[in-house]
């Protein structure tokens, strides 16, 4: 395969979104910049001008009209998906570490990072009330004061939200009463992501402690468990297949000490049955930062810590590929 | 970061296999133009069935013209009404001002990159290729050249360093070691015999040899060029220390004078390596002369002696 190599950012790559359709990626980074593509060919559709500091997360909703993110410099931003225009500024008192629409795009969430003597805080706004907007007054904020959220994603349903924390633990926190509904502790360290499966009954995790581990999303019972010798920075699950990707290599600020060889930054496929791996795809020149699939699973892209995104068409290999154990 | 200035210069073997390479004909490709000038016009479009081709000329920084031909596959994708409408969207932001298609300022296809698949299947054969490799062990059917453990040359590991290539030197360098051994132990004892006897002062003239005149500096200096050796095609990258590696086992060193660009601080390609003795050096220059080292095959000779 060849890849399509998208340099709209100036610094490492934060996130990676397609939308529902999957026509359009959605790219951050640690530049001011949110970027948005055509999945297809790669060509820039454009950007969304705003933020002054490094954006931490991306989302996109249902319907693909508006466009959030969460930026270190102290705000969260909805945006007009198709003119690239800024409808709402939501100010914070840290840095928007998670953010995401829920299915109906009216109900957002993001959270906040423990800093500057702010504690970490999971807030949940309707769209649909201007007030809140106005007011920068969210209808419920969720305070957590162990450790703080490193990711975040809506549960199915919309009726809670998921949310990995930085001491490995697992979060079920409602986002009708704010309680926190289920609570595990699987990972020894920071969650680094968090990406549901396409219908939302699995997701799986990213954590530092160089595993990635597939749970239920109702239950948060663990599933799976996907071992590297590596932290995990990003991990997807394949729509169409039983696989998962996963993405990660050694820390950021250990690269310059070694080659990029030994640096194992390699795009990992694990069969999720299995818990396997099976294949590898090498391109970046530095720690892949996150991954996302293609919505019809036919491409995947990966966006690392080098500033560039790259997106894979997978070769007929791929979907001849019969996994035997 | 994605500047163009990012880049680290590859090895100059990779260089010479990109230039190897013919860019397929569906990726964008970069061409010198023919020594005939153009008009600088608009980019030209040439559609021959489903292959798109744009022609431009560009101005490069040193003002010479630079034909550009960009090919593309026109592909129709059936796409739901959404997507379609989407497409249709007017480019907004930083790129408000970009034509349509892909801008190559964000968008470039990279280089070919295949999935490596790791079977089951594989593995299955490697562990049952191993057992017999382990019976096998005991009989040692291949010899490395450098070290002479039980594996292919090329797999050695002291294969770049060429450390145990003292083992084939080791018999030659027993009885230089043997020697050197023994000429300092024979010799400091008559030395010392006067001094420990007397106990007392003794002034630097009087002292055994003292009447010899300081003539230690100057030959010994020149003792030192008969054992100096030149190492020429060295690469670039290569450091002191790599040298002090590569030709330490085979004596003493007394001087290493490795050319380095004042700038760069890069390696010019060539050394100076002195050593204590003119046998080592000598033996130096058989091991090393012919030695791939970085993928240059080194050149070692006797270095002429200095003019000054």
């Amino acid at each position: 395969m060849r890849p399509i190599l998208l340099q709209g950012h100036e610094r490492s790559i934060t996130q990676i979104k397609y939308n529902r359709d999957g026509d359009l990626l959605f790219t951050v980074a640690k530049d001011p910049v949110v970027n948005v593509w055509y999945s297809v060919n790669g060509e820039r559709l454009g950007t969304y001008n705003g933020h002054t500091g490094a954006v931490w997360c991306v989302d996109v909703d249902w319907e693909t009209r508006h466009v959030l993110s969460g930026s270190a410099d102290n705000s969260c931003r909805l945006w007009d998906c198709e003119t690239g225009k800024q409808l709402a500024l939501l100010q914070t008192n840290s840095a928007v570490r998670t953010c995401g629409f829920d299915f109906g795009g009216n109900i957002i969430m993001f959270s906040t990072d423990k800093q500057m003597g702010y504690q970490c805080f999971v807030s949940f706004i309707d769209l649909r009330d201007p007030s809140q907007i106005e007011d920068n007054e969210p209808y419920m904020k969720i305070p957590c004061s162990e450790s703080k959220i490193t990711s975040a994603v809506w549960g199915p349903l919309g009726e809670n939200i998921i949310a990995g924390h930085e001491n490995g633990e697992l979060n079920h926190y409602s986002a009708k009463s704010g309680e926190i509904v289920n609570s595990i502790k699987e990972h020894s360290k920071q969650i680094n992501d968090i990406q549901t499966s396409r219908d939302m009954t699995m997701f799986v995790t990213a954590s530092k402690d160089c595993t990635s581990k597939l749970f239920d999303s109702t239950s948060l019972e663990h599933q799976k468990t996907f071992r590297t010798e590596r932290p995990v920075n990003s991990a997807a699950v394949s729509p169409i297949y039983d696989h998962v990707v996963l993405g990660g290599g050694q820390e950021a600020m250990d690269v310059t000490t070694t080659s990029t060889r030994i640096g194992k930054f390699e795009a990992r496929f694990f069969h999720v049955a299995f818990e396997e791996e099976f294949g590898r795809v090498k391109g970046h020149f530095g720690p892949i930062n996150s991954l996302a699939f293609h919505p019809d699973g036919k491409s995947y892209s990966s966006g690392g810590e080098d500033g560039y995104v790259r997106i894979h068409y997978f070769d007929p290999q791929y979907f001849d590929f019969e996994f035997e154990s | 970061m994605p500047t163009g200035d990012y880049d680290s210069k590859p090895s100059w073997a990779d260089q010479v296999e990109e230039e190897g390479i013919d860019a397929e004909p569906l990726s964008p490709q970069i061409r010198k133009p023919d020594p005939v000038s153009f008009v600088l016009d608009t980019p030209r479009e040439v559609i021959n069935g489903n292959i798109k081709t744009i022609t431009e000329y560009k101005l490069n920084d040193d003002d010479k013209t630079v034909k550009i031909v960009r090919t593309f596959k026109i592909e129709t994708v059936k796409a739901s009404k959404v997507v379609a409408q989407r497409k249709n969207w007017k480019k907004f932001g930083n790129s408000e001002y970009d034509p349509p298609g892909p801008n190559v300022a964000t968008t470039t296809v990279s280089d070919d990159v295949l999935m490596t698949f790791i079977t089951n299947k594989e593995d299955l054969n490697n562990q049952e290729e191993e057992d017999p490799m382990n019976k096998l062990k005991g009989q040692k059917i291949v010899s490395c050249r450098i070290c002479k453990g039980d594996h292919w040359t090329t797999r050695c590991p002291y294969k770049d360093t060429l450390g145990p290539m003292q083992k084939e030197l080791a018999e030659q360098l027993g009885l230089s070691t043997g020697d050197k051994e023994k000429a300092p132990g024979a010799e400091p004892e008559p030395a010392q015999a006067p001094v420990s006897k007397t106990g007392k002062y003794v002034p630097p003239s009087l002292r055994d040899g003292g009447s010899r005149r300081g003539e230690s500096m100057q030959p010994n200096r020149r003792a030192d060029d008969n054992a100096t050796i030149r190492v020429t095609n060295l690469s670039e990258d290569t450091r002191e220390t790599d040298l002090q590696e590569l030709f330490r086992p085979f004596g003493s060193i007394s001087r290493i004078y490795l050319a380095k660009d004042k700038t760069t601080g890069q390696s010019k390609g060539f050394a100076f390596i002195s050593f204590h003795r003119r046998e080592d050096a000598a033996r130096a220059i058989a091991g090393v002369s012919g030695f791939g080292y970085d993928h240059l095959i080194l050149n070692v000779e006797w270095a002429k002696p200095s003019t000054n």
